[in-house]
């Protein structure tokens, strides 16, 4: 999906991205952003680690109240 | 978002050449709108079996004591009524939409796999026919709830089996309509249409296709298993055979959940285009509202145990999964404040499709708060398997995703038919629905947290007067729908000429065709600005 020559976004600029996603959230001037620096795969990766790190922060939250 | 085509009235003399006219047109048909439609009607019927079947089930719980059925028919009513609805009515009718819809709103000539498509539609009348006809096999139809849940399921008639198959055949159907969905919407997009510019029923099915593919195979490996289990030796679900009847619950959970947000993400959609239609505003935070799907869609995967809770599983499980589930009114609450916000001082009116809306509105957030409730273990465990689930998602099922296909249906049926729907039809209609919708439900409210359970034929004394309300407002609710098909027929046979674009704020690809919509469309790109 991604255009020769197009900037790529820099991994935090793809972390944000997703945080914003998983709250549903989004700025118009960022997502503008997002939609032309963005590729298919920085989403999936970044998408499939954000949601890892999601599940385990809630995993640990579960862990310190039942400890 | 403007287009300039000049293309379409062109070709409009040779529309229907080359094409076999009566029957066979409707067989052989490879077009977009030709197939929407067919899955329209299917839904449409299969809307009025599932409805039958309710009123079987309200019939005999006019009044405690047995009535009508045996208790064994009773548990056949409550489940093909679940099955009926949830894959053969409420589902192709957005695969329906989609179909007509999606190629018009990105500028496409057709769906991407257009024999494919036929395929997907033409797969279901024998699903049906399966799963219907298991009605009249000794046994009886499924009787195991719409979840065949294990060991029920492993232990009935030949109707399971039926059942097993027509559900294998409706997936794999919708596994093809979303591969079908999923490839247009990426690669058939007019020139200069980006992601983000979609139109947000586009955007929702794109997501929805998503969840479709990757959860329908799970089903499809969790009715195999029952089937091996009934008929070759195996024990997935045996305990007795070493199996675990709880992991049929985990696997088909893992698909029943993301499969709630299957039937409701559409309905998403057509909200999404409703309402800035007839507030004449844009929708307010569109990019919040794609994000909010996509969060839903990735939330929806890992929240399917809170259908679980009194099957018995660790705190620390039991606080993960409320956590998670309640974490999805975040997205959820996004959106329907962007629906608000849009209508915030817009120039409102309320034509049908609007009245269907704002219903929508009001009824799917009553339904989202009973969700959140349940979504509470101490509480779930006491309210599960009542009738206040009962109430929970007929509030997110019927006043979420069918109001919304009724919206859909009123909005666009003046582009599908070329002629405008009676509004005073459909304005009884809505009226009618939503009066009767809540006399049938709310109470039920009041009968689960009293304590009555669901699936069941008869019921103590105390239950009797609001069971009465709700069987009351079922049979008008039922009789309601009448009055949709009224509105349909009466639309299609003539009326009112439908203008290109009936609704002033309307402002999609679809509405700069003529309408009815010619058969082909878009056979050169529009170009968008």
């Amino acid at each position: 999906m991604s255009e020769p020559g197009k900037v790529k976004a820099t991994p935090l600029q793809v972390a944000k991205a997703v945080f914003w996603s998983f709250f549903g959230v989004r700025k118009r001037a960022q997502y503008e952003k997002d939609a032309v620096t963005l590729t298919l795969q920085q989403v999936v990766v970044a998408g499939i680690i954000g949601g890892i790190i999601f599940v385990l922060s809630l995993v640990m939250l579960v862990r310190y109240i039942t400890r | 978002m403007e287009a300039a085509h000049t293309h379409d009235h062109a070709h409009g003399h040779d529309d229907h050449a080359h094409h076999p006219t009566g029957l066979m047109r409707w067989v052989t048909t490879t077009n977009h709108k030709d197939i929407g439609t067919l899955y329209l009607l299917f839904s449409l019927t299969m809307f009025f079996i599932g409805g039958l079947l309710a009123f079987g089930i309200r019939a005999e719980l006019f009044q405690p004591g047995l009535q009508y059925w045996e208790p064994e028919f009773f548990n056949q009513l409550t489940t093909m009524h679940g099955l009926i609805m949830v894959f053969g009515a409420i589902m192709p009718a957005f695969v329906g939409f989609a179909n007509w819809q999606i190629p018009m709103m990105i500028g496409a000539p057709d769906m991407a796999f257009a024999r494919m498509n036929n395929w997907s539609f033409w797969l279901l009348p024998p699903a049906a026919i399966l799963l219907v006809s298991s009605f009249f096999v000794p046994g009886g139809a499924p009787a195991a709830g719409w979840t065949i849940y294990a060991p029920l399921s492993t232990q009935m008639g030949p109707g399971m089996d039926l059942g097993i198959f027509a559900l294998h055949i409706m997936g794999a159907s919708s596994i093809m309509g979303s591969i079908n969905i999923v490839t247009t919407i990426l690669n058939m997009r007019a020139p200069g249409m980006t992601l983000m510019k979609m139109p947000l029923f586009v955007w929702t099915w794109l997501i929805t296709a998503y969840l479709l593919i990757a959860v329908m195979p799970v089903l499809a490996g969790a009715i195999t298993m029952v089937l091996t289990d009934r008929h070759f030796g195996t024990n997935f679900f045996n305990a007795a055979g070493g199996g675990d009847p709880v992991m049929f619950q985990h696997i088909f959970w893992f698909f029943g959940h993301p499969e709630v947000y299957i039937m409701i993400l559409p309905a998403f959609g057509i909200v999404s285009q409703v309402i800035p239609a007839f507030a004449r505003k844009p929708l307010f935070g569109y990019a919040s509202m794609v994000y909010a799907t996509s969060s839903i869609a990735i939330l929806s995967f890992i929240v399917w145990a809170h259908h679980m809770f009194t099957t018995g599983m660790p705190a620390a499980g039991q606080l993960f999964f409320m956590f998670a589930t309640m974490l999805i009114a975040v997205p959820t609450g996004v959106k329907v404040f962007n629906w608000i916000a849009t209508m915030w001082k817009g120039s409102m009116t309320f034509e049908t499709p609007m009245l269907f809306a704002c219903g929508f509105l009001f009824v799917f957030s009553m339904g989202g708060f009973t969700g959140l409730v349940c979504a509470i273990t101490p509480i779930d465990i006491q309210i599960q398997d009542t009738y206040y689930v009962v109430a929970h998602f007929h509030y997110v099922l019927v006043a979420g995703s069918l109001f919304a296909i009724f919206s859909g249906t009123y909005f666009w049926l003046p582009k599908w038919t070329g002629h405008m729907y009676s509004e005073t039809l459909g304005k009884a209609h809505f009226w009618l629905s939503i009066v009767f919708f809540n006399i049938t439900f709310f109470p039920m409210h009041f009968l689960g947290l009293a304590g009555m359970p669901r699936r069941i034929p008869d019921y103590a004394m105390q239950f009797t007067d609001f069971n009465m309300i709700a069987s009351i407002g079922a049979l008008g609710f039922g009789l309601a729908q009448l009055l949709f098909v009224a509105a349909i027929v009466k639309c299609a046979r003539g009326g009112e000429k439908a203008p290109a674009n009936p609704w002033e704020g309307a402002d999609t690809l679809e509405w700069t065709l003529p309408s009815p919509a010619p058969y082909h469309s878009f056979v050169t790109p529009p170009v968008i600005k």
